[in-house]
């Protein structure tokens, strides 16, 4: 008995027992493959896993290593973290749990209080997952706090009010954590709350930055907002974004303007909403901006995911980030200086007669919603949308879930009230026989089409790329599957029986890979037999 | 901006504080608008219905409350979405215009009633549809189906049933057409035909007339074909006359709306 408790010690003490995630260890995640210690896998948000002992010729013989079922009902949208021996996920709305990798087992688990008044509008009441920094693992909450739980134990460390949830802001995303701090984001732009990204010190919880993604009066940008409408100007930042620590910069996208709908009151390019901004972790200052959808009036946020690579263009080697843009364009910028490179669409769009040299869009405004309703393609939802795409180092490729789907898009009122709908109308999705989905791979320098893999209908679920030559994506329907990622041939399909509407990731646990995605309520993990 | 919103706040305290039959004419012309860009697709221009059920009666709202408790949040497992948020003057305008529509003259059915129960029969329509728990259920139930739809809807379903095939139940789900025909060929050359019960990117599940259920895996056919603007249902013109088709439609119209089940 003795001897089985020193083994099982000694086991658990290999496996370093809880979690000690240095950020140097965070900036250098590539190198430890069997972990997954960010929320898109590593700095450059590629949500590519190296491990490729999962590969093109055994996939087909996955089977679930276990199986976790929430305790909450609700969406899951959780990306999972990965270090030490343990997984830490989060359910919804704001539950964080942290469960033995080897069986799923709870370890602990930590529910804050949330208001039974708690204003959550533009979103269902999802998370996202949680950042994880030496020994704390961090949790945005719907009720807008960001909480630090001892990893150890899931006992809270400190509790941060990032504002006011009775003006609307909430979170749902996970935060990211640079340089000893956490950054994170929040969602609220259809009650008009003012966006802004914040950056709180990992020990303390003190806030050390905050940068508003819509200025005040007299700033750079606020020429363009009309009147007073900047105060309520929107601008969330509900996804979290990617970081380049050789340039040290951050990138973190931005959602729509407020009112979305009705832009009567906003006259403009409403800076900076719709765009990618670089900013220094140290300070929160804005080293560049790049606007996606000047004025926007679809709420085409552009949160996606940005991701970072390195790659030859034209002949020359240019340090990009790419954004598949929820406004049904793929966009390659230098990620040095912001400069704009090329765009194309990935999707069907109607809404802008092309890009011109500078990124900018010839908005159609034939497409603003009216009163009547207009048809545009994309959708409300976009041709992307939260979940994640993923780009493989080993193809070159960036592999997206696309939405083919339109939308009808209604001009409403809009008057601005603490804490409620502030939208000035809505849409209709056209969700119907002719709406559907496609795993597509692009060129990652071009957005040139490679393949695709048709879907009946139009996803709310990432893809992973992984180093055994494989793209993992999952369906509405509840297909979770496995594509060749050089062809995008089917090599592997299982019905989960709800819809996917989360991102896949991958690990190993006693020299054996993992990929795990979550479905409905439950949260599968599948090995090699 | 600020001092905008503090000279709203009485009006909007005052619109709040009125009853939806207090709105004024301009207040449901409003409405008006509002209900044809948003819900006219489905419940017709009129509110007489269509694709969604007619609106001069209102199946599920008992009051007010209950009214704009639908618009403001569809009524998702039927079909209908929420299609935005509105103000609360706006759901008051909205709701006091779908009010009105229970004023109007409906596009009532022209035949008689009893007449179409006796061609229900004739034509062997319970050989493939169910009303209140008798005949076979390869094609929609028809139990209450004069809540559901309109007259002029009967009316296509009867003369051009692939037209318009009913959407937005549950199952296919996604606003899918239910009772699509679709034709599969497997690789060895067995042929499948019947209606699509559900699908996935994978597979499909296709029930035949003769009620058996077929389950495939798209990668094992070798063609799928799905037959959008088809319906398995006959047509029926020519094959009934104008007055009974008149009688036909009456009889479904009268299904579930006089307190008849049947």
């Amino acid at each position: 008995m003795k001897q089985a408790i020193l083994l099982s010690m000694a086991v658990l003490y290999a496996a370093n027992c809880f979690a000690q995630v240095p950020s140097q260890r965070l900036a250098r995640a590539e190198s430890e493959p069997s972990a997954w210690i960010t929320y898109s896998g590593n700095y450059k948000a590629q949500r590519y896993s190296p491990l490729d002992q999962i590969n093109t010729r055994n996939v087909a013989q996955l089977k679930p290593t276990w199986i976790y079922q929430m305790r909450n009902s609700g969406i899951v949208e959780t990306s999972p973290i990965v270090a030490d021996g343990v997984m830490y996920i989060t359910e919804p709305p704001s539950t964080a749990t942290a469960l033995d990798l080897r069986t799923g087992r709870p370890l602990w688990t930590y529910t804050p209080r949330i208001p039974s008044d708690v204003i959550i509008i533009g979103s269902p009441p999802v998370n996202r997952g949680v950042a994880i920094l030496d020994d704390t693992v961090f949790l945005g909450t719907v009720n807008c706090h960001l909480i630090a739980l001892d990893a150890k134990s899931g006992i809270v460390r400190w509790d941060t009010v990032v504002d006011d949830n009775r003006k609307g802001y909430y979170i749902t995303a996970a935060p990211l954590a640079v340089d000893g701090k956490l950054l994170i984001g929040v969602s609220g732009a259809e009650t008009g709350i003012r966006g802004f990204i914040d950056a709180y010190d990992a020990k303390t919880g003190k806030r050390l930055w905050r940068t508003w993604t819509v200025p005040a009066k007299g700033e750079p940008g606020a020429e363009s907002w009309g009147g007073d409408s900047a105060l309520h100007g929107g601008g969330s930042t509900w996804v979290t974004g990617s970081y380049d620590p050789d340039l040290n910069l951050v990138y973190w996208g931005t959602g729509n303007p407020a009112p979305d709908w009705n832009d009567d009151t906003r006259p403009g390019d409403n800076l900076y909403t719709c765009s990618l901004l670089a900013l220094d972790p140290a300070t929160g200052k804005i080293k560049w901006h790049f606007q996606f959808t000047p004025h926007d009036v679809h709420d085409w946020d552009a949160t996606e995911i940005p991701i970072l690579f390195d790659a030859q263009i034209d002949g020359k080697p240019r340090k990009v980030v790419t954004m598949a843009n929820r406004n049904g364009f793929y966009y390659v910028l230098d990620r040095v200086t912001g400069e704009f490179i090329t765009a194309t669409p990935y999707i069907k769009q109607n809404w802008t007669d092309g890009i011109d040299s500078k990124g900018r869009p010839f908005a159609r405004r034939d497409a603003d919603p009216k009163v009547e309703g207009t048809l545009v393609y994309p959708a409300i939802a976009g041709g992307a949308n939260w979940y994640s795409p993923s780009y493989s180092p080993k193809t070159g490729l960036f592999y997206h879930a696309s939405r083919e789907m339109g939308g009808v898009y209604f001009k409403g009122d809009a008057e601005y009230k603490d804490g409620t709908a502030y939208t000035g109308g809505g849409g209709e999705s056209r969700n119907g026989d002719d709406a559907y989905g496609a795993i597509r791979a692009l060129e990652g320098t071009s957005g040139k089409l490679k393949w695709e893999f048709r879907l009946v209908t139009p996803p709310m679920a990432g893809t992973l790329a992984t180093g055994g030559g494989l793209v993992f994506a999952g369906a509405e329907e509840g297909n979770f599957f496995a594509l060749d990622a050089a062809s995008g041939k089917l090599l592997w399909d299982l019905q989960l029986g709800a819809p996917i509407r989360a991102s896949a990731m991958s690990f190993a646990i006693d020299g054996k890979q993992q990929v795990a995605i979550a479905a409905g309520s439950s949260l599968f993990v599948f090995g090699l037999p | 901006m600020r001092l905008m919103r503090f000279a709203c706040v009485p009006i909007s305290l005052f619109v709040t504080a009125l009853t939806v039959s207090a709105q004024t004419a301009a207040d449901v012309e409003k409405g008006r608008q509002l209900f044809l860009g948003m819900c006219s697709r489905c419940h017709g221009a009129t509110g007489n219905g269509g694709e969604g059920p007619p609106l001069t009666r209102l199946q599920r709202a008992h009051n007010d409350e209950e009214l704009r408790a639908i618009i403001r949040d569809g009524i998702p497992d039927r079909g209908m979405p929420r299609i935005r948020r509105f103000t609360d003057a706006e759901l008051m305008e909205m709701a006091g215009f779908v009010r009105t529509l229970g004023q109007a003259s409906g596009s009532a059915a022209m035949g008689r009633p009893e007449n179409g129960r006796a061609v229900y029969q004739k034509l062997g329509c319970a050989s493939c549809h169910i009303v209140a728990g008798s005949g076979s259920g390869f094609g929609p139930e028809l139990t209450g189906i004069g809540a559901r739809r309109a007259p002029d809807y009967l009316r296509q379903a009867i003369v051009d049933p692939g037209a318009a095939l009913p959407r937005g139940s549950a199952i296919p789900g996604r606003g899918f057409s239910e009772f699509l025909p679709v034709h599969a060929v497997m690789q060895d050359g067995h042929e499948v035909s019947g209606v699509r019960v559900n699908e996935d990117s994978f597979t499909i599940q296709i029930k035949d007339v003769a009620g058996r259920l077929y389950s495939l895996r798209k990668a094992d056919l070798k063609q799928l074909d799905k037959q959008f603007g088809r319906s398995v249902m006959p047509n029926y013109t020519g094959r009934a006359s104008a007055a009974e088709v008149d009688d036909l439609v009456a009889y479904l119209a009268g299904l579930g709306t006089q307190g008849d089940a049947k």
